[in-house]
């Protein structure tokens, strides 16, 4: 549990060979859903070395704070980012497949440039300070402001 | 004889061998192809495609004066954004924002926390006014601002910076954004009649839009395997 990576296996890929379930040290492997036991696992990575079809892989139980960007790059990108979300406002009102195509298109592109304006990762500071700024602000009833509360529980800032 | 690149992914047209196999003669010059020709492998418009010498086959209007890149004191009239700072988004923004950390948490196998800000991506949409006289014409023109100002400005301030993954999003964006110009331009002459008895699909990594009765093998633009597509059904009245 300590160890600073832990085993994901995905299911898509699993072709049920089951040497994760022979070779893992803490029967971390060895489960009901097929999802490997975080708590149980020591990220020794055995399992990922001997899956025969690559279904396993290792990933950090922290990540390194987001790169920054320039702030004019940052600027450039939420530009874009408005630009792209103003479209798929457009296209929203309009008829027929090609505009439900160019409305998921718009949020596909826009949720890609946010990312490149501060926001990659869910545990930056930016995402908390967002978060937190949505407690702070009113709202109307409708709100899910459990749902904020618990996502600041869940992801400390790692910055 | 020339050759013709498709700028969204790369395929050529060779005027001296044609595309027997879809009944196009080799030595078929490009201006004998039809205007309505689509990039056999993406879609693209014959019109977007660029002689290979660098020189544009069909005149087209001259991109706008790029904006020079914000230098310090330039950008006070346009209310710089603090990052961090979110009073101004639009709840569609906000959904955008909260769907995008939804991925984000999705990437980590953090299932929870994808839950979480799904749900709050969908109370901002909810939140979300409509726009007003929507119209495919006024949703040209912004793609057409996106292509000759927001990105290429975008583009010039990443590179100025050196920026590999902005510079990474705005290449797919700047396909993207192609493909829907092209799309949309086809839509105007054609209307429904261009989506009937076929499929529309989106890359659900880059938002190239495909139209067809399979997805592509690989999206043309961010390369991912076509079972990352995902198939778009009309509106329900």
């Amino acid at each position: 549990m300590s160890a600073e990576r832990y085993a994901v296996r995905t299911i898509r890929l699993c072709t049920k060979d089951c040497l994760c379930l022979y070779i893992c040290p803490t029967g971390a492997t060895d489960t009901e859903n097929s999802i490997i036991d975080k708590d149980k696992c020591i990220g020794c990575g055995k399992c990922a070395d001997a899956c025969p079809s690559s279904a396993i892989s290792m990933v950090p139980r922290a990540f390194p704070p987001q790169q920054a960007h320039a702030d004019e790059v940052t600027q450039a990108m939420r530009a874009l980012f408005a630009s792209k979300v103003a479209q798929e406002s457009m296209a929203a009102g309009l008829p027929d497949a090609l505009a439900v195509a160019l409305e998921k298109s718009d949020r596909i592109m826009a949720e890609d440039a946010i990312r490149e304006a501060g926001y990659m990762l869910p545990q930056s500071g930016n995402a908390h300070a967002f978060l937190q700024g949505l407690l702070d602000g009113n709202r109307d009833a409708g709100f899910p402001r459990e749902a904020v509360k618990r996502l600041l529980e869940l992801l400390p800032a790692n910055e | 004889m020339s050759l013709y690149v498709c700028p969204i992914c790369g395929y050529t047209y060779d005027e001296s061998k044609g595309i027997p196999e879809a009944g196009i003669a080799a030595g078929t010059r490009w201006d004998d192809l039809p205007d309505d020709w689509t990039c056999p492998i993406c879609g693209a418009a014959k019109a977007d495609f660029v002689k290979q010498d660098g020189e544009e086959p069909a005149s087209r209007p001259a991109p706008a004066a790029v904006p020079a890149p914000s230098a310090a004191g330039t950008v006070e009239d346009s209310a710089p954004v603090q990052v961090g700072d979110m009073a101004q988004m639009t709840p569609l923004e906000l959904s955008a924002l909260c769907s995008n950390l939804a991925r984000g948490c999705e990437k980590q196998y953090r299932s929870e926390e994808a839950a979480l800000f799904t749900e709050l991506a969908a109370y901002f949409k909810g939140a979300s006014p409509i726009t007003s006289d929507p119209s495919t014409t006024a949703l040209v023109s912004l793609v057409e601002a996106d292509l000759e100002a927001t990105l290429p400005t975008a583009r010039g301030v990443a590179e100025g910076a050196k920026d590999r993954g902005a510079l990474r999003a705005i290449t797919w964006n700047e396909k993207v954004t192609h493909i829907q110009k092209s799309l949309l331009t086809r839509y105007e002459k054609e209307g429904a009649a261009m989506l009937a008895n076929t499929g529309v699909w989106v890359c659900t990594i880059c938002g190239f839009i495909f139209i067809g009765d399979n997805p592509p093998e690989l999206c043309p633009v961010c390369k991912v395997p076509g079972w990352k597509f995902s198939r778009i059904e009309g509106r329900a009245s």
